[in-house]
């Protein structure tokens, strides 16, 4: 199908861009790369009146490098974490997830921006940010202002964003020194959305059991952190414990009830024990950063 | 009623002007407009891979790309294919007989394309996850990765070490 009819608008910079999105707030959309927003408008699932499509401004294409981390620019491509044409503050882990996201066409015009603005918990972005620690910089006519990915993302499709608020960078924390990292997406295709999406850091603190951080993907409308399966990791410092093992914790994470969970929600908790059992036997295992 | 738009592009090495509404999309510039109907719409949903397209030199979905965002850009469609890589990637297609009803060559073939030019050895499954992104219902997929492999060994071998 084709998109329904909208006034298209092209800023030159963030600043235009803002000032466009407050005019035009009461039904706007802002589209860079649109690889999710277009086949939503294709299938007429969204109707917006205007269109500010920022791939023309400059400044959201920017990367800051500092020795805390990097503040990448909203209409940064996952191409281009693919092949760190833009610096991978956490050691690979960036690259690594951008490699899985849809296909090289997708991934050529796709942005981190789109992707978080998108909210959608079986992408990579959401979960992989909120690992990370990442803070979105969002833009109005009021000013800017920085919201940690932890409470941007609010559900399916729903962010803090504004209406008239627009997101100009995505600042990431350079990943701790001797921390691993391990990242597992199940998809039953190459390029498919997840079905489960763990991402897992380890960090050797000198204590005698190293730093766990465990962070589930596609289970929620949100990216959850698995309180209840870092413990259960905490009292085994070889970090070997089987899906079986898992499956308890993570059920108490994901609040299911395995005593009354559908044949449905026990298969799905099995594929979440899977990938998360596959993301920390990979912690250490993929190639770093260049 | 919105305006219609007006950019200037190239397309196929040519100095295009194009007035369009502003929903339309780059595949539908290309077929509608320009006529050049090599490049295909199966899904216009991003997940088919029939309408990808060169633009500067990046495979994109047209059918995902609106017309209006390519002010300035440098389009290649299938039409305009040209060179030894794929020359040898038709040939190779035709020996390996990986088309069938042809409804996703254009797609493969850009795809294909852009594997062949990155001169890097690829397993067969490297190949097999590169072409996901390009659905053929006949379901040829053996005689397409068949004919990418050939193609990316010749066109390695060919420049020598």
């Amino acid at each position: 199908m084709k998109p329904a009819n909208f006034a298209y608008h092209r800023p030159g910079t963030c600043t235009e861009a803002a000032d466009l999105l407050y005019r035009l707030r009461d039904d706007v959309k802002v589209i860079a790369g649109g690889q999710s927003l277009l086949p939503l408008m294709n299938m007429r699932l969204a109707e917006p009146a205007h269109l500010v499509d920022v791939s023309a401004v400059p400044e959201l294409r920017r990367t800051d490098l500092t020795a805390e981390g990097a503040t990448y620019g909203a209409a940064t491509t996952h191409m281009m974490f693919e092949h760190q044409l833009v610096p991978d503050v956490a050691d690979g882990l960036l690259s690594h997830a951008a490699r899985g996201i849809g296909y090289r066409a997708i991934r050529n015009r796709g942005t981190v921006g789109g992707s978080l603005a998108h909210s959608d918990s079986s992408a990579e972005w959401p979960t992989v940010m909120s690992a990370l620690g990442a803070t979105v910089h969002a833009l109005s006519v009021r000013g800017e202002r920085r919201i940690p990915v932890t409470e941007f993302l609010l559900g399916f499709f729903s962010t803090a964003l504004a209406d008239d608020e627009l997101i100009t960078a995505v600042s990431v924390p350079r990943i701790a020194p001797g921390t691993q990292w391990g990242m597992y997406k199940m998809a039953r295709k190459p390029g498919e959305f997840a079905d489960s999406l763990a991402v897992v850091q380890v960090r050797d603190t000198g204590a005698s059991t190293p730093a766990v951080s465990v962070w589930l993907g596609a289970a929620k409308d949100v990216p959850l952190r698995l309180k209840h399966v870092e413990k259960a990791l905490a009292d085994r410092p070889d970090r070997s414990l089987l899906p079986a093992d898992l499956s308890g914790p993570l059920a108490a994470d994901i609040g299911a009830d395995t005593a009354t969970a559908s044949p449905h929600d026990r298969h799905a908790l099995q594929l979440h024990a899977v990938t998360v059992h596959r993301a920390l036997m990979a912690v250490g295992k993929a190639p770093h950063a260049a | 009623m919105p305006h219609d738009l007006t950019i200037a592009l190239r397309v196929n090495g040519r100095k295009t002007e194009a007035t369009f509404p502003a929903r339309t999309t780059l595949a539908d510039l290309l077929r509608d407009r320009l006529g050049l109907t090599g490049t295909h719409l199966g899904c216009e949903q991003g997940v088919c891979g029939a309408c990808t397209v060169f633009v500067d030199d990046l495979p994109v979905r047209a059918c995902l790309t609106l017309a209006a965002a390519c002010e300035g850009a440098e389009v290649v469609t299938v039409e305009a294919l040209e060179g030894p890589d794929v020359e040898a990637l038709r040939a190779d297609f035709s020996r390996e007989g990986a088309l069938q009803c042809g409804f996703c060559t254009p797609g493969m073939l850009i795809t294909a394309c852009d594997l062949v030019r990155r001169r890097e050895p690829l397993a067969r499954e490297e190949i097999q996850e590169a072409m996901a992104g390009n659905i053929c219902r006949c379901t040829g997929y053996n005689g397409i990765v068949r004919a990418i492999e050939k193609t990316v060994d010749a066109r390695i071998c060919a420049e020598g070490p």
